[in-house]
């Protein structure tokens, strides 16, 4: 709709249910505060047809007010926000003045409502020795909202996630990689009301001189500090840089942990294959971060298999997990991390990482009826043409039809990360992951 | 006492520095072109072709016209069609 605005003709979107907050934060993020707006109360795709009448009857009126002259003003408060601004809290010691900082904070919902380090002049001046780059210096307009991710507003916030100046390169190195990745830096999917979430992954040397842990180091835990830490300055950076602020430009129907990101290391001492940046391009002396959206995550349990062939097939019968569209590309890829019990063997054995992408491409295959979950196909706009055959079956048939997981077998990202143990975590994922550079952001 | 000073997290927008204002409406609808644009989800093109009969009904010679390319965000081929061609857009938002 702003893009009909902005080609001289007005222009009203009919906004449902809790989104009415999202296109306040749309229009502002998109450059036209005003843009005026109808909100019906639910969301028509989950709606009854007769409903989906009924309930844009009443908006008619609205409507018609926003399309034509003497119709009330939008207000969709531009707010006199000063990025400059610093926030001063008075408390009889300095620990309940940190407490009263994060009573303000989380109510504006600045952070991730675990307590907030406070950022400090002294606590960002500390992190800025950390890169080389100039505090003013812009990395890029960081989506979903396009907050202009200074260095300065980078290190703000990871001082609230309690990072060190050695985490600088690889936190302003993340945000970069966000700006990179697919369409828009990923803009609809973080957006969108499934729980599509960033995940970090670090290659190079970087990598163990800040310790990031490359075995179990998706979760909790004292061996994990850096981690989380690292992934929780990239989140806050996401928010309030980047404005993905849940209810507004963030409508996860649910929500989903992983966005509480996570950033970790490939093990590259494990793996038997090239660091996933030199697939890349990368060398292998070189460090660089690569960001992944992913949809979900399935342990993929292989219970006793040593052959190369049947460790492979278990992963490709774990890549099933997941939906196709029937749009006119199937975009869809799977990021898989392959534990070392896992890629050792499979190595050892003779296949090259290609070779083992290309055999779980080749064994991944799945009823395409229960892909494409079951979707009524009548009425529906998202079948492309080269899919309108479809329509011609029952649904019995399409369950019947069986058809490669993924388009190619490059789609299949493996990355060699985990300790002891076959056990594979394999994500739906996509658009195609983004990698940058870390050294250039060293002081 | 003490006070503690920190610095706003919160960074400026890009839209924020290049504002523009929405365009002047129409006094009436009537004898206008109405495009309806549809982002291809369930239930969207009911409640938006009976906007265009709603219309229809309150103005005199309202022509409508339905696009469609079947996903979000629109095509930019499609959006440029409807922008090109009507007096006023309405979408719906349904997902």
């Amino acid at each position: 709709m702003i893009e009909i605005e902005k080609m001289g003709k007005p222009a009203v979107p009919i906004v449902s249910g809790r989104f009415e907050q999202d296109a306040v934060a749309s229009s502002r993020t998109f450059a036209m505060p005003d843009l005026k707006f109808v909100t019906v109360p639910r969301i028509y795709r989950n709606l009854a047809l007769d409903e989906c009448v009924r309930q844009t009857e009443l908006a008619i009126d609205s409507l018609v007010h926003a399309l034509v002259s003497g119709g009330h003003e939008a207000d969709n408060g531009v707010d006199g926000h000063d990025p400059e601004r610093r926030y001063s809290y008075d408390a009889e010691d300095r620990y309940a003045a940190v407490l009263r900082m994060n009573d303000d904070f989380l109510s504006r919902d600045w952070g991730d409502s675990l307590p907030l380090y406070p950022a400090t002049r002294q606590a960002v001046d500390a992190l800025l020795q950390g890169t080389c780059l100039p505090s003013d210096h812009l990395v890029c307009d960081m989506p979903p909202g396009f907050g202009l991710a200074t260095v300065e507003k980078i290190a703000i916030n990871a001082a609230m996630a309690g990072a060190l100046p050695e985490h600088m390169p690889v936190i302003i190195a993340a945000v970069k990689a966000l700006s990179e990745l697919g369409p828009h830096g990923g803009k609809s999917l973080l957006m969108s009301t499934s729980p599509h979430a960033p995940v970090l992954v670090v290659n190079g040397p970087i990598a163990q001189e800040i310790g990031l842990n490359p075995r179990s180091g998706l979760g909790p835990g004292r061996d994990n500090q850096v981690n989380i830490t690292i992934g929780r300055a990239f989140s806050l950076c996401l928010r309030n840089i980047g404005q993905w602020y849940p209810g507004h430009m963030d409508m996860d129907t649910i929500g989903t942990t992983r966005k509480f990101v996570h950033c970790l290391a490939e093990n590259e001492a494990m793996s038997p294959w090239e660091p996933f940046h030199v697939d890349r391009g990368f060398n292998r002396e070189e460090s660089a971060i690569s960001i992944f959206v992913t949809d979900g995550e399935l342990d993929v349990q292989d219970q006793g298999n040593t052959g190369a062939e049947g460790l492979l097939k278990t992963i490709a019968c774990g890549c099933t997990f997941g939906t196709r569209s029937l749009g006119e590309r199937h975009d869809a890829e799977r990021l898989i991390f392959m534990p070392p019990d896992v890629a050792r063997p499979v190595g050892a054995q003779g296949f090259s990482k290609r070779g083992a992408q290309e055999f779980i491409h080749f064994n991944a295959n799945a009823s395409l009826g229960k892909m494409i979950q079951y979707m009524p196909l009548e009425g529906e706009a998202r079948v492309a043409a080269n899919w309108k055959w479809l329509l011609n079956h029952s649904e019995q048939e399409r369950l019947n039809m069986t058809v490669p997981v993924l388009e190619s077998a490059e789609r299949y990202y493996v990355l060699v990360i985990g300790a002891d143990r076959a056990k594979t975590l394999v994500m739906p994922s996509g658009p195609s992951p983004a990698t940058v550079g870390i050294d250039a952001y060293r002081p | 006492m003490y006070t503690l000073e920190v610095l706003n997290p919160v960074a400026q927008q890009r839209g924020v520095l290049t504002t523009r204002p929405i365009n002047p409406r129409p006094t009436s609808l009537d004898r206008k072109t109405v495009g309806l644009l549809w982002s291809g989800t369930h239930g969207g093109d009911v409640a938006l072709k009976r906007v265009g009969e709603l219309l229809q009904d309150m103005f005199s010679d309202v022509t409508v016209n339905f696009y469609t390319g079947g996903n979000y965000p629109a095509p930019p081929p499609i959006v440029r069609q409807a922008a090109e061609e009507c007096d006023v857009v309405v979408g719906a938002t349904a997902d």
